[in-house]
């Protein structure tokens, strides 16, 4: 029996406006709970909303850079349901005209390129949050997310496989952060997604029922998660049974999906026009200055690097793709001249540290400012590169200041020649055995002097320096 | 409309009515439902919904912070707070 | 009471003059509303700061529009500080913490607003019958209804306790109650006065306005109460006239419309009457009528009950226990806190409204429905520009009848088609006027005139030029002619 998958992503984007949707609220995250509400986010009787239109700029930004139609002319609707973080009982959202159309995204899964396309991309309000194991019985409820902009961004059921998902995932997050609508933070929430799960027989042409797994936000969990559900859903079928279409969470700590308990499942929104919002246009002018004035995506980015830096292509391509590796590259560059140094060290040293903790250089205690100067001090030759690489881990662990730490640790690379010469003298009078052996012919232990020096001058001295040096004095 | 009509309904109202109003109020809805279905006899193919009578476009906003902390106000109007949450009963997924 | 019954232009004039301070005119109203009692038109007082406002405009005085003028605030509108019911349980214990830009421009214009007016529960209903806090009396006989839903501020003005209150009008709310009353009320167009503040009952039907003894005064409150607000984005951004300027433009020559489908040999003789002399006394003003037909008019009823329990269901859904407002006793769960707090705050008609836009807006019945009810809206509309094309304003019968026993009407559907005349202006978003016209039985009856869109002058000085040379207006309860 040969199945399909069939997948399609809703993901959900938190634009990084400063203010919500509807209201002057501010957006920052972590803020004490129930600081960031304004009257139009708690509902009151009598409020109105009004809409944000830098959010609908983010929005045709991603449509902009999706080749997606812009509907000029969009609306609002609402959608109808109770729970206690949607303070008004219903979500302003747009499901007649979304101000973003079709539009598609070319996903990469093992060097194999896809097209993904997308059905739309509309706005809508998030509801704020509750929280469930903090209290004894009952459930507190947080305000301060409720009316933040989201891009829902829905995809055509096109995605055949986890590693898809990932891949399409991975694509939308890199497209929203270079094109500064998101800050792609999803520790943070700042991007989550519902994955809608089918199987069906390969042979037929009629998609099965799907299950819509909700609220996933980590490119580890979606993967486990897929794999879990299409499992579970071809089990079910190979035992001639049906699959209950239904909406599903994801336990990561199980890493299973199960049903949600909530009757939310028979809902009706009753979805119907917005009265309070009339359509809201976007001129041609306007549009004009939003094209003209995307970020630079990726692609266009890594050209640029290879011509301006002449980085080598693999190279260029790594610090292209995420924009807060571009941004340091581009800080250091500024600072100091040694583009290909710099190129190296990112490509390197730092995307280890990276994947080594598995985070994003956002959450790392790594400053462009620092990072610039590190490499600056190699340049300068303050210190050298094996030094250097202890100074990235220290500033990795403790963000210190580069100058801090060579200072504190006394790392600045002895130059002195002098200096340099006679511990190399003093090494050379204290081993007269593997001077005897070394002129005799033992050219391996040269190794054996640079060690001694270096470990006398605890690895501080210049190693072309004591390089020269010693081949002089053991000539 | 029968009973189930109504159930549905009410439910999605998060509405309930005891023995003796369930009765009346199918009564009513009935016969509310049966005045409005005029509106069937009436051609509309072709005709655009009226959402609002305004023939105007919307303002909007421009994206700056003008709220103000009122955290304690609202929590205080609230039927069950504590010092930094809305509370309700516990919502099980 | 030296107060009683005053306009405001009279009472401004007498501060002016200094016939009587300031404190002594809010006391006296507060006297008025005490001796008044058995009405039933006030919910909430605002005694303390009124009395303290009327004490600082002695101590300094102001020349704003409405210094120092006593206004009945309907309690639909939020007042900061001051318990705002909309005459619900649901509400009663609701102390809101703002104020609606209506009552900030009032106030601002140096109103001293006394006391919260009684009305028929979130808006709905046309007779003040269905508030939680009991009915209101019509000031014109016991166990009158006032009509609804602005019930208790017709009944202060009625009453003669204050010379203006605010109401609002989504089917009717003003117009309806302003006749029964023997009072002049204006609903303006769509978008002239901001809805920040005013809780929702149908958003794209709802608009505040101003309930007054004569169109003089509804035009000085016009001029206070329309603003454009950024705060609302159905308010409208067009040029406010000064309402008072073309009071007494004369009529001559205006064309009105009779409306060809309203039959109105389906009403009481005494009805017909007092409309067929007004349009006399129109007609010996200089006024042309001319028939003009509004085809698909009569499908205004069953189109309201559609598109507002629609939108109403969904306004008040934010009534559920728990952010604001009442919450049943120990609720066992989340659901249980829904369905209890809704239940038991809110009363019947409320309920059966909601359920109703419940329905019309689910899966499987909001083509049928909704999209249908928005489809013939319109079609109504386009009728009334239509007719306007060919007259300035319509005119017709505000109501049915003049005011009804309290208790006489319990057919839900009976009590909507009183509505008829009323909700097709609301439906275009038009302005439209009630003036006292006549009397049935001792009893008020007022005719409307409707305008076209931002014609609210127009309305107010045709209904001024009547007033003028009629006394229908100057009649109290209390069987004087003033």
């Amino acid at each position: 029996m040969s199945w399909e998958t069939v997948i399609g992503l809703e993901v959900h984007v938190q634009l990084s406006t400063n203010t919500k949707l509807f209201s002057g609220a501010s957006t920052t995250f972590g803020a004490e709970p129930n600081t960031n509400v304004d009257l139009i986010d708690l509902g009151l009787p009598g409020v109105l909303p009004v809409a944000n239109r830098e959010a609908f700029h983010k929005a045709i930004r991603f449509g902009l850079a999706t080749n997606a139609e812009i509907n000029q002319v969009s609306m609002f609707d609402r959608k109808n349901y109770f729970y206690p973080d949607l303070p008004k009982g219903y979500q302003i959202t747009q499901m007649e005209k979304p101000i973003v159309g079709k539009g598609s995204i070319m996903i990469n899964v093992d060097g194999v390129e896809k097209l993904i396309n997308i059905t739309r991309a509309h706005l809508e309000e998030d509801a704020g949050k509750s929280i469930h194991d903090l209290f004894d019985g009952e459930t507190g409820v947080d305000l301060n997310r409720a009316g933040t902009p989201l891009l829902e961004i829905v995809s055509e059921p096109e995605i055949a496989s986890a590693k898809e998902a990932v891949a399409y995932f991975k694509a939308i997050h890199q497209l929203v952060t270079f094109l500064d609508i998101c800050d792609g933070n999803m520790a943070q929430g700042s991007m989550r997604c519902d994955v809608n799960v089918s199987i069906k027989k390969e042979a037929d042409d009629v998609l099965g029922t799907r299950a819509e797994i909700k609220n996933i936000n980590s490119f580890k969990f979606i993967e486990r998660a897929i794999n879990f559900e299409v499992t579970r859903q071809i089990k079910i079928l190979e035992k001639g049974k049906t699959v209950v279409q239904e909406t599903r969470l994801y336990d990561s700590v199980n890493n299973e999906t199960r049903s949600m308990r909530s009757k939310e499942a028979a809902n009706d929104y009753r979805y119907f026009p917005e009265p309070d919002l009339l359509p809201v246009v976007i001129s041609d002018k306007e549009l004009e200055d939003i094209r003209n004035t995307l970020p630079e995506l990726p692609k266009q980015k890594e050209i640029r690097f290879i011509a301006e830096h002449k980085l080598e292509e693999s190279e260029a391509k790594i610090l292209a793709s995420s924009k807060a590796m571009a941004n340091l590259f581009e800080d250091a560059t500024s600072k100091t001249k040694d583009s290909n140094l710099i190129a190296k060290w990112l490509v390197g040293d730092v995307s280890a540290l990276l994947n080594k903790d598995n985070i994003s250089i956002e959450e790392s205690k790594l400053s462009s400012d620092n990072f610039a100067t590190l490499i600056e001090r190699i340049s300068d030759k303050t210190i050298s590169g094996k030094i250097a690489k202890s100074v990235l881990e220290d500033i990795w662990d403790s963000g210190k200041d580069v100058d801090d730490i060579i200072k504190d640790k006394g790392l600045v690379q002895i130059q002195d020649e002098s200096i340099l010469e006679n511990v190399a003298k003093k090494i050379i009078e204290n081993n007269p055995d593997q001077v005897e052996a070394y002129k005799g012919g033992k050219e391996k232990l040269f190794g054996f002097f640079v060690g001694q020096v270096m470990k006398e001058t605890q690895g501080k001295a210049n190693p072309q320096s004591v390089n020269e040096i010693l081949k002089k004095l053991l000539a | 409309m029968d009973k189930e009509t109504v159930a549905t309904i009410s439910y999605l109202s998060r509405l309930a009515f005891d023995k003796d109003n369930e009765d009346k109020i199918t009564k009513d809805l009935e016969n509310i439902i049966k005045f409005v279905d005029q509106l069937e006899s009436i051609d509309t193919s072709n005709i655009d919904p009226l959402t609002s009578p305004l023939e105007q476009t919307a303002k909007t906003r421009v994206d700056e912070v003008t709220a103000k902390n009122r955290k304690e106000k609202f929590l205080q109007n609230a039927p069950d707070a504590n010092e930094d949450y809305f509370l309700v009963p516990r919502v099980v997924e | 009471m030296s107060i009683q019954y005053k306009t405001i232009k009279e009472l401004t004039l007498m501060l002016k003059a200094k016939e009587i301070s300031n404190k002594e005119l809010i006391q006296e109203t507060f006297d008025l509303i005490e001796s008044n009692s058995h009405l039933n038109a006030f919910v909430t007082l605002n005694k303390e700061n009124a009395l303290n406002k009327a004490k600082a405009i002695d101590n300094k005085a102001s020349d704003l529009s409405l210094s120092g003028i006593p206004i009945a605030q309907k309690d639909l509108f939020v007042t900061k500080n001051l318990r705002t019911t909309c005459g619900s349980n649901m509400l009663s214990n609701f102390i809101p913490p703002y104020s609606a830009t209506v009552i900030e421009n009032l106030e601002n214009a140096g109103c001293i607003s006394v006391g919260k007016t009684n009305m028929d529960e979130f808006a709905m209903g046309s007779s003040n019958e269905t508030s939680f806090y009991g009915n209101v009396q019509n000031p014109w006989g016991e166990n009158l209804v006032p009509g609804g839903s602005s019930g208790g501020s017709a009944a202060a003005v009625a009453a003669g306790i204050v010379p203006a209150a605010t109401g609002t009008d989504t089917g009717g709310s003003i117009r309806q109650p302003a006749s029964l009353c023997g009072i002049t009320g204006i609903k303006p167009t769509y978008g002239r006065i901001s809805r920040w503040g005013m809780i929702a009952f149908a958003s794209s039907l709802d608009q505040a306005g101003p309930m007054a003894r004569t169109a003089e005064d509804c035009a000085i409150m016009m001029n206070e109460m329309c603003s454009h607000d950024l705060k609302d984005t159905t308010s409208l951004n067009k040029e406010i006239p000064d309402f008072t300027k073309n009071l007494n433009t004369p009529i001559k020559g205006l064309k009105i419309g009779i409306v060809k489908e309203f039959d109105l040999s389906t009403l009481d003789n005494e009805v017909v009457k007092i409309f067929e002399e007004s349009k006399k006394h129109y007609e010996s003003l200089g006024v042309e009528f001319v028939e003009v037909s509004l085809p698909n008019i009569n499908l205004s009823v069953p189109t309201y009950y559609v598109v507002a329990p629609a939108e109403c269901s969904s306004n008040l859904s934010r009534f559920d226990g728990v952010k604001f407002g009442k919450r049943c006793k120990n609720p066992k769960d989340l659901e249980d806190l829904y369905i209890r707090s809704r239940s038991e705050g809110f009363g019947e008609e409320v309920k059966r409204r909601i359920l109703i836009g419940s329905y019309v807006l689910s899966a499987g019945f909001y083509d049928a429905y909704y999209k249908k009810a928005q489809q013939v809206r319109r079609l109504i509309k386009n009728d009334f520009d239509n007719a306007f094309s060919k007259v300035d304003l319509i005119m017709t019968p505000t109501t049915r009848g003049s005011a009804f026993e309290a208790g006489s009407m319990n057919d839900p559907i009976q009590m909507y088609l009183e509505d008829l005349f009323t909700v097709p202006a609301n439906l275009a978003g038009l302005p439209g006027i009630s003036i006292p016209s006549g009397y049935v039985d001792n009893k008020p009856l007022g005719v409307q005139l409707i305008g076209n869109s931002l014609q609210e002058s127009q309305l107010l000085n045709v209904a001024h030029c009547f007033q003028t040379s009629s006394d229908w207006h100057l009649r109290t309860p209390s069987s004087e002619i003033r």
